[in-house]
Protein backbone atom coordinates (compact mmCIF):
# COMPACT_ATOMS: atom_id res chain seq x y z
CA UNK A 1 0.00 0.00 0.00
CA UNK A 2 3.07 2.50 0.96
CA UNK A 3 4.94 -0.05 -1.12
CA UNK A 4 8.23 1.82 -2.88
CA UNK A 5 7.08 4.67 -0.43
CA UNK A 6 10.78 5.98 0.33
CA UNK A 7 13.56 4.19 -1.17
CA UNK A 8 16.43 3.77 1.83
CA UNK A 9 20.15 3.57 0.52
CA UNK A 10 22.48 1.01 2.38
CA UNK A 11 25.22 3.01 4.18
CA UNK A 12 27.59 -0.01 5.05
CA UNK A 13 30.01 -1.57 2.97
CA UNK A 14 29.60 -5.25 2.54
CA UNK A 15 31.50 -6.34 5.24
CA UNK A 16 29.82 -3.99 7.53
CA UNK A 17 26.30 -5.40 5.85
CA UNK A 18 27.59 -8.38 7.12
CA UNK A 19 28.90 -8.05 10.57
CA UNK A 20 25.26 -5.62 11.38
CA UNK A 21 22.97 -8.10 9.79
CA UNK A 22 24.33 -10.96 11.78
CA UNK A 23 24.46 -8.70 14.87
CA UNK A 24 20.48 -7.36 14.37
CA UNK A 25 19.34 -10.97 13.41
CA UNK A 26 21.26 -12.51 16.67
CA UNK A 27 19.43 -10.13 18.96
CA UNK A 28 16.09 -10.89 20.07
CA UNK A 29 12.77 -8.19 20.34
CA UNK A 30 12.93 -5.73 23.05
CA UNK A 31 9.10 -6.02 23.44
CA UNK A 32 8.70 -8.80 25.75
CA UNK A 33 11.14 -7.72 28.29
CA UNK A 34 10.10 -4.00 27.94
CA UNK A 35 6.44 -5.10 28.70
CA UNK A 36 7.75 -7.29 31.47
CA UNK A 37 9.11 -4.95 33.25
CA UNK A 38 8.79 -0.89 31.68
CA UNK A 39 11.64 1.32 32.13
CA UNK A 40 12.09 3.24 34.87
CA UNK A 41 10.57 7.13 35.25
CA UNK A 42 8.50 6.59 31.78
CA UNK A 43 4.75 7.88 32.35
CA UNK A 44 2.66 4.97 30.99
CA UNK A 45 1.03 6.66 28.60
CA UNK A 46 2.16 9.57 26.39
CA UNK A 47 0.30 11.10 23.24
CA UNK A 48 1.54 13.85 21.59
CA UNK A 49 -1.89 14.86 20.01
CA UNK A 50 -1.53 18.63 18.97
CA UNK A 51 1.58 17.30 16.39
CA UNK A 52 0.18 18.45 13.07
CA UNK A 53 -1.00 15.71 10.53
CA UNK A 54 -0.12 15.91 6.54
CA UNK A 55 -1.30 13.65 5.10
CA UNK A 56 1.14 11.80 3.06
CA UNK A 57 0.46 12.24 -1.77
CA UNK A 58 1.83 9.87 -3.63
CA UNK A 59 4.80 8.28 -2.36
CA UNK A 60 6.51 10.98 -0.42
CA UNK A 61 6.13 10.10 3.02
CA UNK A 62 9.53 11.61 3.62
CA UNK A 63 8.59 15.18 3.50
CA UNK A 64 4.93 14.09 5.64
CA UNK A 65 6.87 12.91 7.89
CA UNK A 66 9.55 15.45 8.08
CA UNK A 67 7.20 18.47 7.59
CA UNK A 68 4.99 16.65 10.58
CA UNK A 69 7.93 16.37 13.17
CA UNK A 70 9.35 20.10 12.35
CA UNK A 71 5.69 22.04 13.21
CA UNK A 72 5.56 19.86 16.04
CA UNK A 73 8.51 21.45 17.37
CA UNK A 74 7.62 25.20 16.10
CA UNK A 75 9.71 24.88 12.98
CA UNK A 76 6.05 25.48 10.54
CA UNK A 77 6.77 23.90 7.61
CA UNK A 78 5.19 22.05 4.79
CA UNK A 79 5.55 18.81 2.92
CA UNK A 80 5.08 21.09 -0.06
CA UNK A 81 8.24 23.33 0.58
CA UNK A 82 10.47 20.14 1.36
CA UNK A 83 9.44 18.31 -1.78
CA UNK A 84 12.66 19.64 -3.80
CA UNK A 85 14.57 19.10 -0.46
CA UNK A 86 14.17 15.64 0.14
CA UNK A 87 12.37 13.37 -2.46
CA UNK A 88 14.18 11.80 -5.08
CA UNK A 89 11.14 11.13 -7.96
CA UNK A 90 13.60 8.73 -9.50
CA UNK A 91 13.38 6.81 -6.78
CA UNK A 92 9.63 7.54 -5.65
CA UNK A 93 11.50 8.14 -2.25
CA UNK A 94 13.62 9.95 -0.27
CA UNK A 95 17.08 8.89 1.54
CA UNK A 96 18.33 8.84 4.59
CA UNK A 97 20.55 11.18 4.83
CA UNK A 98 18.74 13.74 2.49
CA UNK A 99 16.25 13.60 5.39
CA UNK A 100 18.67 14.91 7.70
CA UNK A 101 20.18 17.48 5.45
CA UNK A 102 16.17 18.21 4.85
CA UNK A 103 15.92 19.07 8.60
CA UNK A 104 18.70 20.50 8.89
CA UNK A 105 18.16 23.08 6.02
CA UNK A 106 14.96 23.72 7.76
CA UNK A 107 16.52 25.51 10.59
CA UNK A 108 16.34 22.48 13.22
CA UNK A 109 19.34 20.20 14.57
CA UNK A 110 18.31 16.89 13.04
CA UNK A 111 19.96 13.65 15.42
CA UNK A 112 19.91 10.05 14.77
CA UNK A 113 18.87 8.66 18.45
CA UNK A 114 20.11 4.98 19.45
CA UNK A 115 18.18 2.33 17.94
CA UNK A 116 16.14 0.84 21.11
CA UNK A 117 12.40 1.30 21.57
CA UNK A 118 13.21 3.08 24.98
CA UNK A 119 15.00 5.57 23.22
CA UNK A 120 11.78 6.28 20.74
CA UNK A 121 9.62 6.67 23.94
CA UNK A 122 11.68 8.66 26.06
CA UNK A 123 11.94 11.24 23.17
CA UNK A 124 7.92 11.47 22.74
CA UNK A 125 7.72 11.61 26.83
CA UNK A 126 9.84 14.50 26.28
CA UNK A 127 7.52 16.01 23.88
CA UNK A 128 9.87 15.21 20.92
CA UNK A 129 8.05 13.54 17.97
CA UNK A 130 10.56 10.79 17.18
CA UNK A 131 11.27 10.24 12.91
CA UNK A 132 11.01 6.88 12.04
CA UNK A 133 11.90 4.30 8.89
CA UNK A 134 10.29 1.37 8.80
CA UNK A 135 10.48 -1.83 6.43
CA UNK A 136 6.92 -2.78 6.06
CA UNK A 137 7.32 -5.67 3.65
CA UNK A 138 10.21 -8.33 4.05
CA UNK A 139 13.85 -7.82 4.11
CA UNK A 140 13.87 -9.45 0.54
CA UNK A 141 10.94 -7.68 -0.76
CA UNK A 142 11.26 -4.04 0.91
CA UNK A 143 8.68 -1.81 1.21
CA UNK A 144 9.94 1.26 2.86
CA UNK A 145 8.28 3.79 4.92
CA UNK A 146 8.80 7.06 7.02
CA UNK A 147 6.45 7.76 10.04
CA UNK A 148 6.61 9.69 13.00
CA UNK A 149 6.02 8.74 16.24
CA UNK A 150 3.80 10.66 18.59
CA UNK A 151 3.39 8.48 22.16
CA UNK A 152 2.46 5.13 22.80
CA UNK A 153 0.51 3.36 25.75
CA UNK A 154 2.73 0.71 27.43
CA UNK A 155 -1.25 -0.57 29.16
CA UNK A 156 -2.56 -1.03 25.53
CA UNK A 157 1.12 -2.25 24.18
CA UNK A 158 0.84 -0.03 21.33
CA UNK A 159 2.29 3.24 19.33
CA UNK A 160 0.89 5.64 18.29
CA UNK A 161 2.23 7.21 14.70
CA UNK A 162 1.79 9.95 11.93
CA UNK A 163 1.70 7.51 9.18
CA UNK A 164 1.17 8.39 5.50
CA UNK A 165 -2.17 8.70 5.27
CA UNK A 166 -3.39 7.54 8.92
CA UNK A 167 -3.55 10.31 11.14
CA UNK A 168 -3.25 8.03 14.37
CA UNK A 169 -2.15 4.85 13.95
CA UNK A 170 -1.99 2.46 16.90
CA UNK A 171 0.86 -0.18 15.50
CA UNK A 172 1.32 -2.80 18.72
CA UNK A 173 4.93 -2.80 19.94
CA UNK A 174 5.93 -6.04 18.37
CA UNK A 175 4.55 -4.99 14.71
CA UNK A 176 6.62 -1.64 15.03
CA UNK A 177 9.82 -3.54 16.27
CA UNK A 178 9.34 -6.13 13.18
CA UNK A 179 8.89 -3.29 10.49
CA UNK A 180 11.43 -1.39 12.55
CA UNK A 181 14.56 -3.96 13.08
CA UNK A 182 14.38 -4.71 8.89
CA UNK A 183 15.36 -0.82 8.16
CA UNK A 184 18.49 -0.85 11.01
CA UNK A 185 16.26 0.29 13.73
CA UNK A 186 17.10 3.96 12.50
CA UNK A 187 15.16 7.16 13.81
CA UNK A 188 16.02 10.74 14.11
CA UNK A 189 14.64 13.37 15.87
CA UNK A 190 14.53 17.18 14.68
CA UNK A 191 14.54 20.00 17.10
CA UNK A 192 15.14 23.92 17.29
CA UNK A 193 18.75 24.64 18.26
CA UNK A 194 19.46 24.88 21.95
CA UNK A 195 17.24 21.83 22.67
CA UNK A 196 18.59 18.40 22.86
CA UNK A 197 17.39 14.85 22.39
CA UNK A 198 17.08 13.20 25.64
CA UNK A 199 18.36 9.90 24.83
CA UNK A 200 21.14 10.48 21.72
CA UNK A 201 24.69 10.10 22.75
CA UNK A 202 27.71 12.59 22.70
CA UNK A 203 28.65 11.32 19.34
CA UNK A 204 25.52 11.52 17.88
CA UNK A 205 24.37 15.14 19.09
CA UNK A 206 28.05 15.99 18.22
CA UNK A 207 27.89 14.87 14.79
CA UNK A 208 24.36 16.83 14.44
CA UNK A 209 25.59 20.00 16.17
CA UNK A 210 28.67 20.00 13.51
CA UNK A 211 26.34 19.12 10.86
CA UNK A 212 23.94 22.22 11.79
CA UNK A 213 26.91 24.97 12.03
CA UNK A 214 27.50 24.14 8.10
CA UNK A 215 24.36 25.89 7.46
CA UNK A 216 22.63 27.43 10.04
CA UNK A 217 22.78 31.38 10.77
CA UNK A 218 26.05 31.56 13.09
CA UNK A 219 23.93 33.07 16.34
CA UNK A 220 21.90 29.89 15.93
CA UNK A 221 24.71 27.37 15.59
CA UNK A 222 25.65 28.77 18.79
CA UNK A 223 22.77 28.59 20.67
CA UNK A 224 22.87 24.85 19.74
CA UNK A 225 26.76 24.01 20.72
CA UNK A 226 25.90 25.79 23.81
CA UNK A 227 23.21 23.25 24.77
CA UNK A 228 25.49 21.05 23.89
CA UNK A 229 28.52 22.25 25.87
CA UNK A 230 26.48 22.25 28.78
CA UNK A 231 25.78 18.17 28.80
CA UNK A 232 29.41 17.37 27.58
CA UNK A 233 31.67 20.04 28.94
CA UNK A 234 34.49 17.78 28.52
CA UNK A 235 33.83 17.96 25.04
CA UNK A 236 36.71 19.35 23.11
CA UNK A 237 34.84 19.68 19.59
CA UNK A 238 31.72 21.05 21.15
CA UNK A 239 33.85 24.12 22.71
CA UNK A 240 35.58 24.77 19.38
CA UNK A 241 32.25 24.46 17.74
CA UNK A 242 30.71 27.40 20.15
CA UNK A 243 33.74 29.37 19.73
CA UNK A 244 33.80 28.54 15.94
CA UNK A 245 29.85 30.44 15.66
CA UNK A 246 30.79 33.01 17.79
CA UNK A 247 33.64 33.96 15.65
CA UNK A 248 31.24 33.52 12.51
CA UNK A 249 28.66 36.02 14.16
CA UNK A 250 31.48 38.52 14.86
CA UNK A 251 30.86 38.22 18.72
CA UNK A 252 35.03 38.04 19.02
CA UNK A 253 34.81 38.46 22.87
CA UNK A 254 32.06 35.43 23.41
CA UNK A 255 34.74 33.72 20.54
CA UNK A 256 37.55 34.27 22.92
CA UNK A 257 35.88 33.24 25.99
CA UNK A 258 35.26 29.94 24.14
CA UNK A 259 38.58 29.39 22.62
CA UNK A 260 40.37 30.40 26.05
CA UNK A 261 38.25 27.64 28.02
CA UNK A 262 38.76 25.25 25.44
CA UNK A 263 42.82 25.92 25.42
CA UNK A 264 42.66 25.67 29.41
CA UNK A 265 40.83 22.48 29.53
CA UNK A 266 42.18 20.40 26.56
CA UNK A 267 45.61 22.25 25.46
CA UNK A 268 44.61 21.58 22.16
CA UNK A 269 46.27 23.11 19.11
CA UNK A 270 43.24 23.98 17.75
CA UNK A 271 41.83 26.05 20.43
CA UNK A 272 45.01 27.80 20.96
CA UNK A 273 45.19 28.75 17.21
CA UNK A 274 41.69 30.13 17.35
CA UNK A 275 42.32 31.84 20.24
CA UNK A 276 45.35 33.28 18.74
CA UNK A 277 43.67 34.57 15.46
CA UNK A 278 41.05 36.37 17.78
CA UNK A 279 43.11 37.84 19.72
CA UNK A 280 45.05 39.53 17.32
CA UNK A 281 41.74 40.97 15.53
CA UNK A 282 40.58 42.15 19.20
CA UNK A 283 44.60 43.97 18.99
CA UNK A 284 46.24 42.02 22.06
CA UNK A 285 49.01 40.92 19.90
CA UNK A 286 51.54 40.02 22.75
CA UNK A 287 49.16 37.37 24.04
CA UNK A 288 47.78 36.37 20.40
CA UNK A 289 51.47 35.53 19.65
CA UNK A 290 51.72 33.76 23.18
CA UNK A 291 48.45 31.11 22.15
CA UNK A 292 50.06 30.94 18.71
CA UNK A 293 53.74 29.97 19.76
CA UNK A 294 51.71 27.50 22.17
CA UNK A 295 49.38 26.66 19.44
CA UNK A 296 52.38 25.17 17.20
CA UNK A 297 54.51 23.41 20.26
CA UNK A 298 50.92 21.48 20.77
CA UNK A 299 50.45 20.75 16.73
CA UNK A 300 53.65 19.00 16.70
CA UNK A 301 55.84 18.99 13.07
CA UNK A 302 53.41 17.64 10.56
CA UNK A 303 49.64 17.13 13.13
CA UNK A 304 46.78 18.02 11.18
CA UNK A 305 47.11 21.20 12.54
CA UNK A 306 50.46 22.06 11.68
CA UNK A 307 49.97 24.17 9.07
CA UNK A 308 46.93 26.82 10.62
CA UNK A 309 49.52 26.82 13.44
CA UNK A 310 52.35 28.03 11.49
CA UNK A 311 50.49 30.40 9.41
CA UNK A 312 48.68 32.17 12.46
CA UNK A 313 52.39 32.98 13.63
CA UNK A 314 53.11 34.04 10.84
CA UNK A 315 50.50 36.16 10.54
CA UNK A 316 50.95 37.46 14.01
CA UNK A 317 54.46 38.77 13.48
CA UNK A 318 54.07 40.40 9.91
CA UNK A 319 51.30 42.10 11.57
CA UNK A 320 53.66 43.91 14.15
CA UNK A 321 54.74 47.21 13.97
CA UNK A 322 58.52 46.32 14.32
CA UNK A 323 58.21 42.78 12.63
CA UNK A 324 61.51 43.60 10.46
CA UNK A 325 63.64 44.18 13.45
CA UNK A 326 62.27 41.11 15.18
CA UNK A 327 64.81 37.75 14.51
CA UNK A 328 62.42 35.11 13.38
CA UNK A 329 63.54 32.61 15.61
CA UNK A 330 61.21 29.92 17.03
CA UNK A 331 63.68 29.43 20.03
CA UNK A 332 61.41 30.90 22.53
CA UNK A 333 60.11 29.33 25.37
CA UNK A 334 56.19 28.91 24.66
CA UNK A 335 55.46 31.32 27.33
CA UNK A 336 52.27 30.98 29.47
CA UNK A 337 48.81 30.47 27.39
CA UNK A 338 46.89 34.05 27.82
CA UNK A 339 44.53 33.04 30.44
CA UNK A 340 40.57 34.45 30.15
CA UNK B 1 35.98 64.48 -11.55
CA UNK B 2 40.08 64.36 -10.74
CA UNK B 3 38.88 64.20 -6.80
CA UNK B 4 35.97 61.84 -7.56
CA UNK B 5 39.08 58.91 -8.94
CA UNK B 6 41.43 60.04 -5.83
CA UNK B 7 38.51 59.29 -3.99
CA UNK B 8 37.28 56.15 -5.97
CA UNK B 9 40.59 54.67 -5.44
CA UNK B 10 41.17 55.25 -1.82
CA UNK B 11 37.39 53.50 -1.42
CA UNK B 12 38.66 50.58 -3.20
CA UNK B 13 42.21 49.98 -1.45
CA UNK B 14 40.45 50.64 1.48
CA UNK B 15 38.13 47.93 0.63
CA UNK B 16 40.38 45.10 -1.07
CA UNK B 17 42.67 45.74 2.20
CA UNK B 18 39.94 44.73 4.35
CA UNK B 19 38.57 41.85 2.22
CA UNK B 20 41.75 40.63 2.10
CA UNK B 21 42.25 41.23 6.32
CA UNK B 22 38.93 39.26 6.74
CA UNK B 23 39.77 36.76 4.57
CA UNK B 24 42.83 35.74 5.87
CA UNK B 25 41.82 35.66 9.17
CA UNK B 26 39.37 33.19 8.14
CA UNK B 27 41.99 30.97 6.41
CA UNK B 28 43.85 30.43 9.84
CA UNK B 29 41.10 29.41 11.73
CA UNK B 30 40.60 25.91 12.71
CA UNK B 31 37.02 24.52 11.54
CA UNK B 32 34.88 22.50 13.92
CA UNK B 33 35.06 19.75 11.15
CA UNK B 34 38.38 19.24 11.10
CA UNK B 35 38.84 19.07 15.17
CA UNK B 36 35.81 16.26 14.90
CA UNK B 37 37.57 14.70 12.30
CA UNK B 38 40.63 14.78 14.38
CA UNK B 39 38.63 13.30 17.74
CA UNK B 40 36.93 10.51 15.60
CA UNK B 41 40.05 9.25 14.21
CA UNK B 42 42.03 8.94 17.51
CA UNK B 43 38.74 7.27 19.20
CA UNK B 44 38.63 4.75 15.95
CA UNK B 45 42.35 4.20 16.80
CA UNK B 46 40.98 3.68 20.41
CA UNK B 47 38.87 0.82 19.34
CA UNK B 48 41.37 -1.75 17.53
CA UNK B 49 43.59 -0.78 20.88
CA UNK B 50 40.63 -1.70 23.05
CA UNK B 51 39.64 -4.95 21.03
CA UNK B 52 43.25 -6.06 21.17
CA UNK B 53 43.39 -5.30 24.82
CA UNK B 54 40.15 -7.54 25.16
CA UNK B 55 42.00 -10.35 23.41
CA UNK B 56 45.21 -10.42 25.63
CA UNK B 57 42.70 -11.56 28.34
CA UNK B 58 43.35 -14.85 29.62
CA UNK B 59 39.52 -15.75 29.48
CA UNK B 60 39.18 -15.02 26.09
CA UNK B 61 42.16 -16.47 25.18
CA UNK B 62 40.85 -19.74 27.03
CA UNK B 63 37.04 -19.32 24.83
CA UNK B 64 38.93 -18.93 22.04
CA UNK B 65 41.02 -21.84 21.94
CA UNK B 66 38.30 -23.78 22.87
CA UNK B 67 36.93 -22.67 19.52
CA UNK B 68 40.53 -23.87 17.84
CA UNK B 69 41.45 -20.06 17.26
CA UNK B 70 44.88 -18.79 18.05
CA UNK B 71 45.39 -15.23 19.53
CA UNK B 72 47.60 -14.13 16.75
CA UNK B 73 44.69 -15.94 14.30
CA UNK B 74 41.91 -13.10 16.41
CA UNK B 75 44.39 -10.30 16.07
CA UNK B 76 44.88 -10.54 12.37
CA UNK B 77 41.20 -10.88 12.05
CA UNK B 78 40.91 -7.60 14.31
CA UNK B 79 43.60 -5.48 12.45
CA UNK B 80 41.14 -6.66 8.92
CA UNK B 81 38.00 -4.48 10.49
CA UNK B 82 37.42 -1.16 9.25
CA UNK B 83 37.54 1.99 11.67
CA UNK B 84 33.42 1.60 11.65
CA UNK B 85 33.19 -2.05 12.02
CA UNK B 86 35.63 -1.68 15.11
CA UNK B 87 33.60 1.01 16.35
CA UNK B 88 30.36 -1.22 15.87
CA UNK B 89 32.20 -4.09 17.73
CA UNK B 90 33.50 -2.37 20.68
CA UNK B 91 30.11 -0.54 20.87
CA UNK B 92 28.28 -3.84 20.82
CA UNK B 93 30.58 -5.09 23.61
CA UNK B 94 30.06 -2.09 25.68
CA UNK B 95 26.39 -2.80 25.88
CA UNK B 96 26.09 -6.17 26.43
CA UNK B 97 26.30 -7.68 29.74
CA UNK B 98 29.37 -9.51 30.96
CA UNK B 99 30.72 -11.87 29.26
CA UNK B 100 29.56 -10.28 25.81
CA UNK B 101 33.56 -9.49 24.70
CA UNK B 102 33.91 -13.36 23.82
CA UNK B 103 30.65 -14.30 22.03
CA UNK B 104 31.21 -10.57 19.82
CA UNK B 105 34.86 -11.71 19.29
CA UNK B 106 33.86 -14.92 18.21
CA UNK B 107 31.26 -12.72 15.81
CA UNK B 108 33.95 -11.72 13.86
CA UNK B 109 35.81 -14.46 13.34
CA UNK B 110 32.65 -16.48 11.75
CA UNK B 111 31.61 -13.60 10.12
CA UNK B 112 34.91 -12.96 8.60
CA UNK B 113 35.22 -17.22 7.75
CA UNK B 114 31.71 -17.05 6.20
CA UNK B 115 32.92 -13.88 3.91
CA UNK B 116 36.11 -15.78 3.46
CA UNK B 117 34.16 -18.77 2.20
CA UNK B 118 31.82 -16.67 -0.06
CA UNK B 119 34.93 -15.18 -1.93
CA UNK B 120 34.47 -11.74 -0.36
CA UNK B 121 37.31 -12.03 1.74
CA UNK B 122 40.50 -13.42 2.16
CA UNK B 123 41.79 -13.71 6.01
CA UNK B 124 41.83 -17.37 6.64
CA UNK B 125 44.37 -19.28 4.86
CA UNK B 126 42.49 -21.98 5.00
CA UNK B 127 39.38 -21.23 3.13
CA UNK B 128 38.52 -22.57 0.28
CA UNK B 129 36.58 -19.70 -1.97
CA UNK B 130 33.52 -21.34 -3.11
CA UNK B 131 33.48 -19.01 -6.19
Amino acid sequence: MQARCAAARRRFLLGGAALTALAVSGCALQTPRLLASPPHGLPRRVELAATPFFPQQEFQCGPAALATALSAVALPTGPDALVGKVFLPGREGSLQIEMLSGARRSGAVATVIPGALEAVMRETAAGNPVVVLQNLGLSWAPSWHYAVVIGYDLDAGHFLLRSGPIERQELPFATFEHTWDRAARWAFVALPPGRLPVSADEVEVTRALVAFERNAPPGQAAQAYAAGLARWPASLTLAMGLGNAHYAARDLEAARRAFAGAAQDHDAAAAYNNLASVLLELGRRAEARAAAVRAVDRAGADGPIADSARATLRRIDEAAPDSRERPRSRSTAPSAPARR
Amino acid sequence: MEKFKRLLSILLIVSFSSVTMVHDAQAAMVSTEQVAQAAAAQQDGDHHARLDAMLARAEVQAELQRYGVTAEQARERIAALTDEEAAALVKQVDEAPAGGIIGAILLVFFVLLLTDILGLTKVFPFTRSIR
